[in-house]
């Protein structure tokens, strides 16, 4: 992503949105237990179009703004943001995906970080509470939904940075593909 | 050349980032209420607000859409439960109204009706909730409601059944943050909140403890071995004064219905589940009780 004001305000933007629809949406619709957790997909979609910097710092950003917002106990979030941001970052650099469906992967698996992340960094904090084995249903009902609802979430994204990004995976896999062979007809097979 | 700048670059925004978190995390923990961070977050708190009050009413018709979906799946699994449930409140109700006859008769002669059951005179401000914390290890939400409008730290706060039907509700949490137009209230299902109660009408007291991740189930902790707690007997705010906490409830308030009690005869202690009267899980209105009813004893809350 090239750094600049375009940049921040559409990554600034972006978390603003989604960490209100969160908190005041999302997080009141329970489906099965579970939540969309749209902050975390916002954060994975931001490291997996522009990278492991900026998404170190986007996953710090929104876990701030979180935190600041929902009450919870701060730099917990924002802790746990940043390794996810970084660790998407990292796996785009080092396997320079392009495949279109991967975003759903990386959704689910993102989700799956944080809310284990953040549940190991609660329980090291302040839960002096007995916990519910429902907690782990309702985990896995999250990360499901966060996989289901990844690509949307991705593909507003991608357009939305698109105009910021210096290499867009997408259009990376489109030159990869080789030019199909046709005869003068235009039909395959026929090539004279 | 350009690789090594890239990776240290790398490296660089992770330590930086990772190391702010944990010392915003420390200092959090380090400083009192009404430290920097605390007094930060407040402050964003009530600047976001209104953004947030105006995104929960422009989208309330999208989370009923989703809640009606829901609703309809459960009801089909609740329909035989409450079809048994009814016929038992059918004979429940026949044995009431005797004995609420013959209770009629005898107040007259020993003044029975000096203790109601819920605390009169508490003055409930009704608020909306305008956020909630979106993961189940804080059980927190916002409400529209702040000392503009008489909301203190503290205060009590109930919430409906969710059901229609059955209107009564019961506790839902406390105040424990409060700005000039909004409030927030830590649910009694947060891992921080334990709530004084007693059984009623067997008398055996004991500490509300959450079951963090199934708000639809209570513990209530530290009930003697030797007072036997039945099912179905109804828990409310004891009005005790402990030696662990300060007092903030007024006895009496409906906290849930005893669902199991399990007798372990090794244990000094009992461990009660309670299911509460509140909808801890699709709360939207809920009421602050902002005055303490004159005389009345309160309840024990402490953190663990």
């Amino acid at each position: 992503m090239r750094p600049g004001v375009g940049s921040f305000v559409r990554v600034g933007l972006l978390l603003l949105v989604a960490v209100i629809l969160q908190l005041s949406w999302l997080s009141q619709l329970g489906i099965l237990g579970g939540h969309i957790d749209l902050v975390v997909l916002a954060v994975a979609a931001v490291a997996y179009y522009a990278g492991s910097v900026p998404g170190t710092a986007t996953g710090f950003a929104a876990g701030f703004l979180l935190d600041l917002l929902s009450g919870a106990t701060m730099g917990a979030s924002s802790l746990v943001l940043t390794a996810v941001g970084y660790g998407v970052g990292r796996f785009r650099e080092l396997r320079d995906p392009s495949h279109g469906l991967l975003p759903i992967a990386v959704g689910g698996l993102a989700t799956a970080a944080w809310v284990t992340a953040f549940a190991a960094v609660s329980f090291m904090l302040d839960v002096g509470a007995s916990v519910s084995v429902l907690v782990v249903r309702d985990m896995a009902v999250t990360i499901l939904l966060g996989a289901a609802v990844a690509f949307p979430v991705f593909a507003v994204v991608r357009r939305l940075l698109r105009p910021v990004l210096v290499v867009d995976p997408f259009e990376v896999r489109r030159k990869r593909q080789a030019p199909r062979e046709a005869g003068p007809l235009g039909l395959r097979g026929l090539e004279v | 050349m350009l690789d090594r700048k890239v990776i240290r670059r790398r490296r660089a925004a992770l330590a930086v980032c990772v190391a702010l978190s944990i010392a915003i995390l420390t200092a959090y923990f380090g400083e009192s209420g009404g430290g920097f961070f605390h007094a930060f977050q407040r402050g964003a708190q009530e600047a976001f607000a209104p953004i947030e009050t105006g995104a929960s009413r422009a989208l309330k018709p999208i989370r009923d859409l989703f809640g009606w979906a829901g609703d309809t799946v459960d009801a089909k699994d609740q329909n035989e439960e409450l079809r048994k449930e009814v016929a038992r409140l059918r004979s429940q109700l026949a044995r009431s109204q005797t004995a609420e006859r013959d209770v009629a008769q005898l107040k007259g002669l020993v003044g029975l009706q000096k203790e109601e059951g819920f605390p009169q005179g508490t003055e409930p401000v009704t608020a909306r909730v305008i956020a909630r914390s979106p993961t189940v290890w804080y059980s927190k939400i916002k409400i529209d409601k702040g000392s503009s409008d008489g909301v203190k730290l503290d205060q009590p706060v109930i919430a409906s059944s969710g059901d229609i039907e059955d209107e009564a509700g019961g506790l839902a949490g406390k105040v424990t943050s409060v700005t000039g137009g909004n409030a927030e209230v830590t649910l009694i299902t947060d891992a921080s909140v334990g709530v004084g109660a007693q059984v009623m009408p067997a008398g055996a007291s004991g500490v509300v403890r959450p079951e963090v991740g199934d708000p639809r189930d209570l513990l209530l902790d530290f009930v003697e071995g030797g007072r036997r707690v039945t099912e179905n007997t109804t828990v409310v705010t004891s009005g005790f004064k402990t030696s662990r906490g300060e007092s903030l409830f007024p006895r009496g308030i409906p906290i849930g219905r005893v669902t199991q009690a399990d007798l372990d005869e090794v244990e000094i202690y009992q461990r009660v589940h309670i299911r509460p009267f509140a909808d801890l899980k699709q709360i939207d209105i809920v009421q602050v009780l902002t005055k303490k009813p004159a005389g009345a004893q309160t309840a024990g809350v402490m953190s663990p």
